[in-house]
């Protein structure tokens, strides 16, 4: 029974996987540009398990024309919903670049152990 | 009704548009910014007093923005407690504007000072909005406003260890906003509601019980980061004691608070207290607080950076404040709002006042600081009087709220973490009066502090002293304040 809705539900499992690698590349990752794209890999399966929650097959666009029922439209609050969520997240990254673009020029490297080491002198 | 029912939305407004105006304003002459920026907060911080007379303690003023409906709409609402943390947040960043003008002189060129002020009224427009909104998603946009001006305003001097410390604070601050979004999209997933009020009535009866814990342990993780919870703190110290000392006040003092704030929104008002899903999770919160109390404490002791010390003492006091919502009854609740007024106030005079001794001498280290009370006694005064209250001897604020906490800890039977806030407050007394022996006590270096008065300017003097003299009076005054709270604290639990 849960294999089969686990199936019907596969687009669940691909933001499950998403998310895992964006993680794990904030977390592995030396490099701090690869860190910002393991950030923007996290937002994306957010935004994509969002979206497809107000995924309807053969739904309609929310307009009441040409008869439409209510039941037969996709939800549009997901897609209003990410629509703000992307906005937050280029400006996350724009200030996050733009952080990494004064770090390399005071410390001329984009290597967070030698960052850290760094500090400890 | 009338123009009383717009209040709301013009307390987080007027900050917020006068903040796009700010590079505007500054064109010409940026001494007019600082001017601006008070007339803004100003006018919040009248029409959130006004408010006083119209939100009661059991009720909620409920605002609906461009008149549409809840839960379609997005709703402003505003209990007494959100009513009283706007009031502090308000008052608290009048005063270190007021604070500013002076002293970010002495820390920015005069080019980056439209932008300091900017990014300072979105910081306090965003919390504001941040406190009172009734839409969850509504508070994810107003967290990550206040987080990014946040990482800006922690790199704002351009120097080497600001812009580690805002990257730090960004590589963990940038992944919790993401959990807080993905925990409001599984409880969305399970409800089909963003409204608090709506929401809370809907979880009772959804029977997704894994995916509402889900949701509420990515929640705590994701504000945990933002209030610093103790094994997430790792940014804090870096970040509060690297920024200029009024950005210091304001994250030490208001931000770390609102992410407390927001997670007792999140337990009381949309997971209400009768929620099962609850039961693990407010226990797992009050361990982890009771170690980020003695955590938090026993590192102020041994930081030889003053600002460092304070930022320690930070992570003490929002364990204090977590470890009494995580009680989860009216006194341990009205404890927590009440410490995040105090400690907010205290917390705030205490990176002014190193500010005022960096802006007359440039002195951070403790060692340093010998003896600086023969040079700058008000200064070192309002510290000791702030210190009284993070400490939380008698009549001060700091008191009433450990008073409080500890009664609602014994009330609810965990005698242990009574026993923390006792320990705590040893702690506390450890590391102010350390502070307090090295300024007023020892002698001081000839060629460092000079044995005649010479104090700090009025308008850094001023702020000082009326948040430090504020810890005291709204100590004695308390009776006024604790019943409404208590009021509104029973009226959120028995929900």
């Amino acid at each position: 029974m849960s294999g089969t809705r686990l199936l019907e539900n596969f687009h669940y499992i691909g933001a499950v996987i998403l998310f895992c690698v964006g993680l794990y590349s904030v977390i592995i990752q030396k490099n701090i540009i690869k860190k910002i794209i393991g950030l923007n890999i996290m937002e994306t399966s957010v935004f994509f398990f969002l979206v497809s929650l107000g995924y309807l097959s053969k739904g309609q666009p929310p307009i009441y024309v040409n008869g439409v029922e209510a039941g037969q439209m996709v939800n549009p609050i997901p897609q209003a919903l990410i629509l703000t969520g992307i906005v937050v997240a280029v400006s996350t990254t724009a200030v996050a670049l733009a952080l990494v673009i004064l770090l390399y020029k005071q410390y001329g490297t984009l290597d967070v152990d030698k960052l850290m080491r760094e500090e400890e002198e | 009704m009338g123009a009383y029912s717009h209040f709301p939305i013009f307390i987080i407004a007027i900050p917020m548009v006068m903040a796009v105006l700010m590079p505007a304003i500054g064109y010409k002459n940026e001494k007019y910014c600082p001017k601006a920026v008070v007339v803004a907060l100003l006018s919040s911080t009248t029409l959130t007093g006004l408010l006083f007379f119209r939100v009661k303690p059991e009720g909620y003023l409920s605002y609906h923005m461009s008149s549409w409906e809840p839960p379609f709409g997005i709703e402003i609402r505003i209990d007494f407690l959100s009513l009283f943390i706007l009031a502090t947040i308000c008052a608290i960043s009048l005063l270190v504007a007021i604070f500013s003008q002076k002293y970010i002189l002495k820390e920015l060129e005069a080019n980056k000072i439209p932008s300091f002020y900017c990014l300072f009224l979105l910081l306090t427009a965003s919390m504001l909005g941040f406190v009172a909104t009734g839409d969850i998603f509504n508070m994810f946009v107003f967290m990550e406003i206040l987080a990014l001006s946040s990482y800006a305003l922690v790199a704002i001097a351009g120097n080497r260890e600001a812009v580690r410390a805002a990257f730090k604070y960004l590589l963990m601050g940038a992944p919790s906003s993401i959990m807080v979004l993905l925990a409001i999209t599984l409880l969305y997933s399970v409800t089909g509601t963003l409204n608090m009020a709506d929401l809370s009535a809907k979880i009772a009866d959804s029977g997704y019980r894994e995916v509402l814990f889900a949701s509420i342990v990515i929640f705590l993780i994701g504000f945990g980061v933002k209030a610093a919870l103790f094994p997430l703190h790792m940014w804090l110290p870096d970040a509060h004691s690297i920024a200029p000392s009024p950005i210091s006040a304001m994250l030490s003092g208001l931000v770390v608070e609102v992410g407390a704030y927001a997670i007792l929104r999140i337990l009381f008002s949309v997971f209400t207290t009768s929620s099962p899903t609850l039961s693990g999770t407010s226990e797992v919160l009050g361990i982890i607080s009771a170690a980020g109390v003695l955590f938090g404490g026993i590192l102020a002791i041994t930081q030889k950076d003053f600002k460092m010390m304070i930022a320690y003492s930070t992570i003490s006091h929002i364990g204090y404040i977590l470890l009494g919502i995580s009680v989860m009854n009216d006194k341990a609740l009205t404890g927590s709002v009440f410490h995040i007024f105090d400690h907010g106030m205290a917390k705030a005079c205490f990176f002014l006042c190193a500010g005022a001794f960096i802006y007359k001498k440039g002195y951070r280290r403790i060692e340093d600081l010998k003896g600086a009370a023969r040079q700058m006694p008000w200064t070192s005064f309002a510290f000791s009087l702030a210190a009284l209250s993070v400490i939380g001897i008698p009549p001060t604020a700091g008191f009433i709220s450990k008073w409080y906490l500890i009664w609602g800890c014994i009330a609810g039977g965990y005698y242990l973490y009574a026993v923390i806030f006792l320990v705590g407050s040893v702690l506390a007394a450890v590391y102010c009066l350390r502070i307090i022996y090295y300024i007023f006590f020892l002698a001081p270096d000839e060629e460092k502090w000079s044995r005649k008065v010479d104090e700090a300017p009025l308008r850094i003097l001023i702020p000082v002293w009326t948040l430090s003299l504020s810890t005291f009076v709204f100590g004695v005054i308390s009776f006024l304040i604790i019943p409404s709270l208590q009021q509104a604290a029973t009226f959120l639990i028995i929900r």
